[in-house]
């Protein structure tokens, strides 16, 4: 198999790899600001269970919730395996990195020094159009760096997809290399992320710098 | 000028003889270590026992030949989907672990024992699935694990009734191609017949499709230039077959008895 084709068969796994990126994006980025949302709460059993939360997501590692979203409820209740290997898959992705976003969110809203709040409440902001109007857009600057790591490692941890069988570019790279017994088929792959990931920073570049209109 | 020099060679002679005298003392004190590499996930021929210890026909067979040949064993589970390119690396010194002979791998250079086992390759369905031959699974999906001989199969030789199957689903363990079935993500798995006899008997529920569609034999892999340790392996197996051990190990496992070449000449 010649080098080209190589990249043309893996490329065809490359829409794959692009659906669990997007979609998780889609999904984690809302559920991230929800989740720092509750773990601010005031009240102390919301915080302390969404805590809990985050830190067993955290601290396990993504294949095993991976495995678990997809076999789990089969294992524990009988329920039928997806047939739709990208329904797991992107459950189990923005869940995961909400989490993480989710940290990044509260750092960042914790970093607005609290006069800023007893300002607008002089001025007669109410609490939700303080945080949307003077907050947020603060919070969204600070944390652009943040989340420009996390998108990036986000297009390299797609390749995990690959141990519940999803058939996204990395497995269909496996693939190929055990059949040529060839190593040929990892520097596509390598070549592939890279490209998509200069593809991402350049983008997250811009919008940094759009978002630069202070300085 | 000429002091530095003579300095200089002595540290150099110092340098030399100090690292032959590390070299030798590493040869002479222990014995030559044999590292075996497996697929610890492949019962019968390798698994892990319930002690925790890989066990399996095959780990067996190499222990009995490390003892004949004054050898220390070492049993390392590899990627299966890798197997080739650690074995290139050293961190095993051959693959021994059900592994099907390929003609890749001869053209690759990699060198192969004699072949001891027959195999071919089956379906595992669902008993009340009623699918009874190949031809039923068109438009279904058909589970089958990466790096083994079957997905080279269904790319190469069966192409044409991988085309039928609604998909090829590649896992990258036989406990997921298993539970993929379970959990009626697939509706076959396809599968080593080996492996299918010993999941059938210890699940109720699965039948295997009364089919054989490649026919192939199993052998072990070592590096292009290992041809002396081939054929020191291939010989202390032949002993063990004269002297009977073969035949007493091969009695543990009698799912595979009959397709054991040595045993069936």
């Amino acid at each position: 198999m010649s080098f080209f084709s190589m990249m043309l068969k893996m490329s065809e796994g490359l829409s794959k790899t692009c659906a669990i990126f997007f979609l998780t994006l889609l999904f984690s980025l809302p559920l991230g600001m929800l989740v720092a949302l509750m773990r601010m709460s005031r009240n102390r059993f919301i915080s302390t269970v969404t805590r809990g939360i985050i830190s067993v997501l955290r601290g396990t590692p993504l294949m095993l919730q991976l495995l678990a979203v997809t076999y789990g409820p089969y294992y524990l209740f009988g329920f039928s395996v997806s047939r739709n290997k990208l329904i797991p898959v992107v459950i189990a992705f923005a869940i995961n990195y909400a989490a993480y976003f989710a940290e990044i969110y509260r750092g960042g809203i914790e970093s607005i020094p609290k006069g800023q709040y007893e300002a607008a409440q002089v001025l007669g902001y109410s609490r939700l159009r303080t945080f949307l109007r003077i907050i947020l857009p603060q919070v969204v600057k600070r944390i652009m760096p943040s989340i420009t790591n996390e998108v990036v490692t986000l297009v390299k941890d797609t390749s995990i997809a690959f141990t519940v069988s999803y058939q996204e570019m990395f497995t269909i790279g496996k693939q190929i290399a055990n059949s040529q017994t060839s190593f040929l088929p990892f520097v596509v792959a390598g070549i592939f992320y890279f490209a998509f990931n200069a593809i991402v920073d350049f983008g997250m570049g811009r919008v940094e710098k759009r978002l630069n209109y202070y300085r | 000028m000429n002091l530095k020099k003579l300095t200089g060679l002595i540290l150099i002679l110092v340098m030399v003889l100090s690292l032959s005298a590390c070299s030798s003392a590493d040869k002479g004190g222990t014995k030559k270590k044999f590292i075996m590499g497996i697929d610890p996930e492949y019962p019968p021929f390798s698994y892990m026992d319930d002690q925790g210890a890989y066990t399996g026909f095959d780990v067996e067979v190499c222990k009995a030949v490390c003892d004949e040949l004054g050898w220390e064993l070492e049993v390392f589970g590899v990627n299966w989907d890798q197997k080739l390119v650690q074995l290139d690396a050293n961190e095993c010194d051959c693959v021994w672990s059900g592994m099907t002979i390929l003609d890749s791998m001869k053209e690759a250079g990699y060198v192969i024992s004699k072949p001891y086992f027959y195999n071919s390759q089956v379906l595992l369905v669902k008993e009340d699935s009623g699918i009874a031959s190949s031809s039923d699974l068109a438009g279904k999906d058909v589970a089958v694990q990466l790096g083994t001989s079957g997905e080279a199969l269904l790319n190469e030789d069966l192409a044409d009734l991988a085309a039928t199957f609604g998909n090829v689903v590649t896992c990258d363990s036989f406990l997921k191609c298993f539970t993929e079935l379970a959990g009626n993500a697939v509706d076959a798995v396809f599968v080593d017949l080996p492996v299918a006899l010993s999941y059938t008997k210890e699940n109720a529920g699965y039948t295997i499709i009364d089919e054989e569609l490649g026919a192939e034999e199993y052998g072990i892999a070592f590096r292009s230039g290992d041809k002396e340790l081939c054929s020191q392996v291939d010989d202390a197996i032949q002993k063990l077959v004269k002297n009977g051990t073969y035949k007493k190990i091969a009695d543990k496992y009698p799912d595979i008895v009959d397709n054991l070449i040595f045993l069936n000449q």
